[in-house]
C-alpha cells in the first residue's frame, strides 16, 4: 500500500461559491477525507454548496467558512443559546438555528432527577452542540466530554448581543483578535462568545459593557489597525 | 412547522437595558435624546428616497393619477399612504396580509401627514369636481433593523420604524414632480396632461414637514429615551410618537396602550420633539436641495457637450420630434422650438419652483447660480462655444414659447 500524502486543494482559504469543485476523488484513492459544513460528495468530486472561505485542517478536514446571521449547529461547536420553554425532560434552547435545539435535564454535572436546574424563560446559557443533524433537533450539553461543567451553564447579569457568525469566530481566533487585546489592556470584562454568532460580555460598571460591546459591534468591517485605532478613540470618549 | 421563530430577549438583556438607563446609558452608545444616524437617499427617478435610520431601512415612493375627486370634497386632490412589509426584511413579516403593525405604521404616517395639512391639496385640482391628482406614496421596509428575529405578534415590537417610515415619506413627497397638466378644448374642461421632456413637471406644494418622534418610557415612566431600538421596545414599558414640525405645532399624537405618563412628562417630550423635528427638517430639506441641485446640474451638463458637437444636432433634432409625437394630446410646437424648450430646463424648473414651492425657495436661487458656475467653469475646454451667451440667447425665446403654450 502506498502511503501518499493527499494533494490539498488548490482552493484551501481562497473564496469559493456553490458549484465549485474543490476535490476531484478519482486522483486520490485509499483516502479519507472528512467533509464538514457547506461541502457535499456529488460523484467522483467535492463540491461547495455554500459561499465562503475553503478551509483545511491537516491532513484531511475540509469546510466551508461564511459569515452569515443564521447558524447551522455543528457538532462541538459552543454555542450561546436563549431558554425558550420548558419540558420535562428537555430546555427548549433557541441557538439560531432552523430548529430549537434541546438541553436534556440530565445534561449537566452530576445532574440528576433530584437536581434539575430551575430556568425560566429568557436564561442565557452556554452550552455545546452534541448532537447535530439535519432532520432532528440538535441537541445541548452543559457538560464537556469528561462530564466536567467546565465554564458551560448559566450565563447571569451582563449584556448579551448578536453578531455574524463570521465575527464570533474572529473574536475566538488566536493570537487574540486586536479588538479584544487593545480593550483588555485598559479594561477588565468577562466574554463568552458562541459560535452562533452571540457575544456576552460582563463588566463592574454598565458603560464598561457598552464600550466593550459596541467595539465588538464595529470592528466585524475593520482591518486590525482598524480595530485598534478604533477602540482607543472609544476609549478617550470614555475617560 | 408549527414553531415560529421569534425573537425572545433574555433575561440578562432586559435587567442590563434597564440598569443602563439608571445611569442615563443606552446600549448603543447614545445618550437617552440622541436619534439614530439619519441618511437619506434618493433614487433616480423623482419621488423615491430611501431612508436609513441607524440599520432600520424605509423605501418611500411617489406617484400620482389623475381621479375623480370624493364628492363632499370636489376642489381637492388626494393622498394615501401604503405599507408594504417584505419578508425579507424581517422573516416575522407575512406577505400578503398586512399585521397590526403594519396598519398602524400606515396610520400615523398618515394621520400626520394629512390631519396637519402638510400637503396643500387644493393645489392638485385639475377640474374641480372631475379631475384632481390623487397622491401615492408607497412605504416599503427594507430592512427591519437589521435583525433576523424580531417579535412579530406583540404590539409592541416596529415603533422604530415610524420615525424612518415618516421621514421617508416624506423625502418622497418633497422631491416627487407631477406632470402639468393644462385645462383646454371647446368646453374648457379638456385636460392634456404634458410630458415630462415637454413640460417640466411640478413640485409638490408642502407647507411643513411633520417629523414623528417616539419616545420609549421605561420604569413607571420615569426614564425616557427617543428612537428606541428593537431591543429597548422590547423591555419598555409604554412609548408614545409625537408628530410635531419645525414650527413646535403638534401634528399628532400617538399613545396607543403602555404605561401611564404625567402630563407634564408629555409637555417635556413635546419640547424636545420640537427640536428634534427641526434638526431633522432641516437634515430632510439639506438633502433634497443637494439632490435637486445635482438633478438641475445633470441637466445643465448636457448644454455645452450638445453645443459642442454641432454634427449632432440633427440626430437630437431627430430625437426630440419623435418624443413631441409620443405627446399627443398637447398643442404641436414646433420641434426647434421643442428643441430650445429642452436644453435649458433647470432654468425653467427653477424659476417654477420659486413660483410654486415656498419650501425650497430659499436655497433655489443659491442653486441656480451654483449650477450656472458649474456649467460655466467646469468645461474649460467648451468655454469657446460660451454656453452663457448660448444660455442668454436661448432663454427669451423659450419664455414666449411658455406664453404661447399657456394661451393655447
Amino acid at each position: 500500500m502506498e502511503s501518499r500524502k493527499p494533494p490539498p486543494s488548490a482552493l484551501v482559504d481562497n473564496h469559493v461559491v456553490p458549484g465549485d469543485v474543490v476535490l476531484d476523488l478519482t486522483e486520490m484513492t485509499n483516502q479519507t477525507i472528512k467533509l464538514g459544513a457547506g461541502l457535499r460528495q456529488d460523484c467522483d468530486t467535492i463540491q461547495t454548496t455554500s459561499a465562503g472561505r475553503l478551509r483545511l485542517s491537516k491532513p484531511n478536514k475540509y469546510w466551508v467558512e461564511s459569515s452569515q446571521k443564521r447558524y447551522i449547529p455543528s457538532v462541538e461547536d459552543t454555542v450561546l443559546g436563549v431558554v425558550v420553554d420548558t419540558k420535562p425532560d428537555n430546555f427548549l434552547v433557541d441557538i439560531k438555528g432552523p430548529n430549537l435545539a434541546f438541553l436534556p435535564v440530565l445534561a449537566f454535572e452530576g445532574g440528576t432527577r433530584r437536581n434539575i436546574p430551575k430556568f425560566e424563560i429568557g436564561t442565557l446559557i452556554y452550552a455545546r452542540v452534541v448532537k447535530a443533524n439535519s432532520i432532528m433537533n440538535p441537541e445541548l450539553s452543559c457538560m464537556d466530554a469528561t462530564g466536567k461543567a467546565a465554564e458551560f451553564g448559566q450565563l447571569k447579569d451582563g449584556y448579551m448581543f448578536d453578531t455574524s457568525t463570521g465575527l464570533s469566530r474572529m473574536l475566538l481566533s488566536s493570537p487574540t483578535c486586536p479588538v479584544l487585546e487593545a480593550l483588555g489592556k485598559k479594561l477588565s470584562f468577562e466574554i463568552a462568545v458562541g459560535l452562533n454568532g452571540r457575544v456576552w460580555v460582563n463588566a463592574p460598571s454598565p458603560s464598561n459593557v457598552i464600550v466593550v460591546s459596541n467595539a465588538i459591534i464595529k470592528s466585524e468591517s475593520l482591518s486590525g489597525i482598524g480595530q485598534r485605532s478604533m477602540v482607543e478613540s472609544l476609549l478617550e470618549r470614555l475617560s | 412547522m408549527d414553531h415560529h421563530q421569534r425573537w425572545h430577549p433574555t433575561v440578562n438583556e432586559r435587567e442590563f437595558i434597564e440598569r443602563a438607563l439608571q445611569s442615563d446609558l443606552r446600549v448603543d452608545g447614545r445618550r437617552p435624546f440622541d436619534f439614530r444616524r439619519l441618511k437619506i437617499l434618493f433614487g433616480r427617478e423623482d419621488g423615491s428616497a430611501e431612508v436609513q435610520l441607524g440599520d432600520t431601512r424605509v423605501m418611500g415612493y411617489a406617484t400620482a393619477q389623475l381621479v375623480q375627486p370624493y364628492k363632499d370634497r370636489p376642489n381637492e386632490g388626494t393622498l394615501a399612504i401604503f405599507t408594504e412589509f417584505s419578508p425579507m426584511a424581517d422573516p416575522a413579516f407575512e406577505p400578503g396580509r398586512p399585521g397590526e403593525s403594519a396598519i398602524e405604521l400606515g396610520r400615523v404616517v398618515d394621520r400626520g401627514l394629512r390631519e396637519s395639512r402638510a400637503v396643500d391639496m387644493e393645489s392638485l385640482c385639475v377640474v374641480a369636481g372631475k379631475h384632481v391628482w390623487s397622491v401615492r406614496v408607497d412605504l416599503h421596509i427594507l430592512d427591519n433593523g437589521g435583525e433576523l428575529n424580531v417579535p412579530d405578534a406583540m404590539v409592541l415590537s416596529l415603533r422604530n420604524l415610524i420615525d424612518a417610515a415618516n421621514i421617508a415619506a416624506l423625502a418622497a413627497l418633497s422631491t416627487f414632480r407631477r406632470p402639468e397638466c393644462t385645462v383646454g378644448g371647446e368646453d374648457g374642461q379638456q385636460v392634456t396632461v404634458h410630458d415630462p421632456e415637454v413640460r417640466d413637471p411640478l413640485p409638490l406644494t408642502i407647507h411643513h414637514l411633520p417629523i414623528a418622534v417616539t419616545f420609549a418610557y421605561f420604569g413607571e415612566g420615569n426614564i425616557m429615551v427617543i428612537d428606541p431600538t428593537y431591543k429597548e421596545e422590547a423591555v419598555m414599558g409604554g412609548r408614545m410618537t409625537a408628530t410635531i414640525n419645525s414650527n413646535g405645532d403638534v401634528c399628532s399624537i400617538q399613545k396607543a396602550g403602555g404605561e401611564g405618563v404625567m402630563s407634564s412628562v408629555i409637555m417635556q417630550c413635546l419640547r424636545i420633539a420640537s427640536v428634534k423635528a427641526a434638526d431633522i427638517t432641516s437634515k430632510i430639506k439639506n438633502e433634497v436641495n443637494s439632490y435637486t441641485s445635482a438633478k438641475a446640474l445633470q441637466k445643465v451638463k448636457r448644454l455645452p457637450a450638445s453645443a459642442l458637437k454641432k454634427d449632432n444636432a440633427p440626430d437630437v433634432a431627430m430625437k426630440e420630434s419623435s418624443d413631441g409625437a409620443l405627446e399627443t394630446q398637447s398643442t404641436k410646437p414646433s420641434s426647434d422650438g421643442q428643441q430650445i424648450n429642452k436644453e435649458p430646463p433647470s432654468v425653467v424648473e427653477d424659476n417654477k419652483q420659486e413660483d410654486v414651492e415656498p419650501m425650497l425657495s430659499e436655497c433655489n436661487p443659491e442653486a441656480q447660480s451654483e449650477t450656472r458656475l458649474t456649467a460655466g467653469g467646469s468645461d474649460e475646454t467648451q468655454e469657446a462655444i460660451s454656453p452663457k451667451s448660448l444660455k442668454d440667447a436661448v432663454k427669451p425665446k423659450h419664455k414666449i414659447k411658455k406664453k404661447q403654450h399657456s394661451k393655447s
